[in-house]
C-alpha cells in the first residue's frame, strides 16, 4: 500500500551493470520514499551511483530486482513507449549539457515536449510563453541554443521542464556546466518552481547544493549512506 | 499532422543535408522519368534504367533516415526523455524524407516548366506560328507516376531505416558530451 502523499518510492531496488568483464553493483539494496513537493538532493562523489538511481526512478533505465513505484504506479516492468508517456505527464528533466535541439529556437524547444500531446496549437504557445516567462527567459525566446549563454541554455532547458507542469523534475548536475553565479541563479529558480506549482525535485549532484534541499541523501559505491 | 509540419521545419533547417539530398532526389526523379519516357522506343533499357533509380531511390532512403538517426542520435533520446514515444519520433524523421522526396519532385516540375517556357521562345523567335507541342521534353505524366513510384518504393527504405530509432535508448540522452 502506498501512501498518498509519497511520488516515488524505490523497494529494494537493484542494479548491475557489465564492464570490461566485470560486474559492477552500481545500485545495492536501494530503499527509498520521496513524498510530494519534496526538494531532494542526492549527493556522493563520481560513480557513486547517483545518475543510475535517477535513471531507474525516472524509468529510463529498468532495475535488476525490486520496484519503483511512481505517483502510485509501479514502472518497473513498464513498456518503453509506456514509460514514454507516464513521462510526457509526470516527469520533467534537466540535463547538465542542456540538450536543447540546435535548430530550434528557445521557445520551439519549450513548446516540443507538447508537440505529440492533443493540445491545440495557441494553448502550446501559451504555456511556452508562460514556462519562458517563469524562468525569465522570454525576450530570448527566437533565440537558437547557440545564441544563447550556458545559464540561458539552461534556463530555456528548465522551462521545457516545467510546460507540461510534471509533478516531479529530475535534474542530472543542472549546474555542472555553469560559473557560480550561474548554479546560484539556477538553483534559486528550482527552488521557486518547487514552492511556487509544489513540484517534487531530485537534483543529482556531486557538488554541495544542500543548502537548497529539503533532505540530503547522500550515496557511496551504489548504498545510501545518509538520508536525511 | 503536427508532427510532419514540424518535420517539415526541422529539415528546412537543416540546410546543407536538404540540399544535398533534395539535389540527389532532383537528379533520380529526372533520370527515371526519362528512363520511363524513352521506354517505348527503347523497351527494356529504358525500363531497366527505371528500376536501377527506383534501386538507387531505395538506398537513398535508407541512407537519409540512417544518417539523420544517426546525427539526432542525442536529439532523439533527449525527446524520448521528455515524453516522446518511438511513433512520435519517426514521424519526424518519415516527414523530412518525404518532404525532402516532394521538393525535388517540384524542382522537377519547375524545371520543365522553364525548359518549355525557353524552348518555347526560341522556338517562336525563328517560327512565330509555332506551338509548344513534340518538344525534346520529359512528359509530366512520367513525372508524376516516378514521383509516385518513389513514394510507394521509398516507404520500404524509410520503415527499415526508421526502425533505428527504436534503438535509440533516452538514457544515451543523460551522458556526458565526450563520454
Amino acid at each position: 500500500m502506498v501512501e498518498i502523499d509519497v511520488m516515488i518510492k524505490a523497494e529494494d531496488v537493484n542494479k548491475e551493470y557489465k564492464r570490461e568483464g566485470a560486474i559492477i553493483r552500481a545500485l545495492v539494496d536501494i530503499n527509498l520514499e520521496i513524498k510530494e513537493g519534496q526538494f531532494v538532493i542526492i549527493q556522493g562523489p563520481t560513480a557513486c551511483g547517483k545518475s543510475t538511481l535517477l535513471n531507474v526512478l525516472s524509468g529510463l533505465d529498468l532495475p535488476d530486482s525490486g520496484k519503483i513505484i511512481l505517483d502510485g504506479e509501479n514502472i518497473s516492468r513498464s513498456t518503453e513507449d509506456r514509460l514514454s508517456r507516464i513521462r510526457r505527464r509526470k516527469i520533467g528533466f534537466v540535463f547538465q549539457d542542456f540538450n536543447l535541439v540546435n535548430n530550434l529556437t528557445a521557445i520551439e524547444n519549450v513548446e516540443a515536449t507538447l508537440w505529440p500531446t492533443v493540445l491545440r496549437n495557441k494553448e502550446i504557445e501559451n504555456r511556452a510563453i508562460t514556462a519562458l516567462r517563469d524562468v525569465d527567459l522570454l525576450e530570448r525566446k527566437d533565440h537558437f541554443p547557440v545564441q544563447m549563454s550556458g545559464g540561458e541554455k539552461q534556463r530555456a532547458a528548465i522551462a521545457r521542464a516545467i510546460v507540461h507542469r510534471p509533478r516531479v523534475i529530475l535534474a542530472d548536475e543542472p549546474t555542472g556546466n555553469l560559473d557560480p553565479d550561474s548554479e546560484k541563479r539556477i538553483m534559486d529558480l528550482l527552488k521557486k518552481i518547487n514552492k511556487d506549482y509544489d513540484t517534487t525535485m531530485i537534483i543529482v549532484t556531486h557538488r554541495d547544493l544542500s543548502k537548497y534541499g529539503d533532505r540530503l541523501i547522500k550515496m557511496d559505491k551504489g548504498r545510501i549512506v545518509s538520508a536525511k | 499532422m503536427r508532427l510532419f509540419k514540424k518535420s517539415v521545419l526541422l529539415t528546412l533547417r537543416s540546410r546543407r543535408r536538404f540540399i544535398v539530398f533534395t539535389l540527389m532526389y532532383t537528379s533520380l526523379l529526372f533520370w527515371a522519368s526519362f528512363s520511363l519516357d524513352i521506354t517505348p522506343i527503347l523497351g527494356n533499357i529504358g525500363i531497366t534504367s527505371f528500376f536501377i533509380a527506383m534501386g538507387i531511390s531505395i538506398f537513398l532512403s535508407l541512407l537519409y533516415a540512417w544518417i539523420i538517426t544517426n546525427y539526432r542520435r542525442r536529439e532523439i533520446a533527449t525527446l524520448k526523455c521528455i515524453g516522446w514515444t518511438n511513433r512520435n519520433c519517426q514521424s519526424i524523421i518519415i516527414g523530412e524524407i518525404l518532404f525532402t522526396t516532394f521538393f525535388g519532385f517540384i524542382i522537377v516540375v519547375e524545371i520543365l516548366f522553364h525548359i518549355v517556357a525557353l524552348l518555347g521562345y526560341f522556338y517562336s523567335v525563328y517560327n512565330p506560328t509555332f506551338v509548344a507541342s513534340g518538344l525534346p521534353l520529359i512528359s509530366l505524366a512520367s513525372v508524376f507516376i516516378t514521383f509516385i513510384m518513389f513514394i510507394l518504393v521509398q516507404l520500404i527504405g524509410i520503415f527499415l531505416g526508421t526502425r533505428r530509432v527504436l534503438k535509440v535508448r533516452p538514457i544515451i540522452a543523460l551522458r556526458k558530451v565526450g563520454i
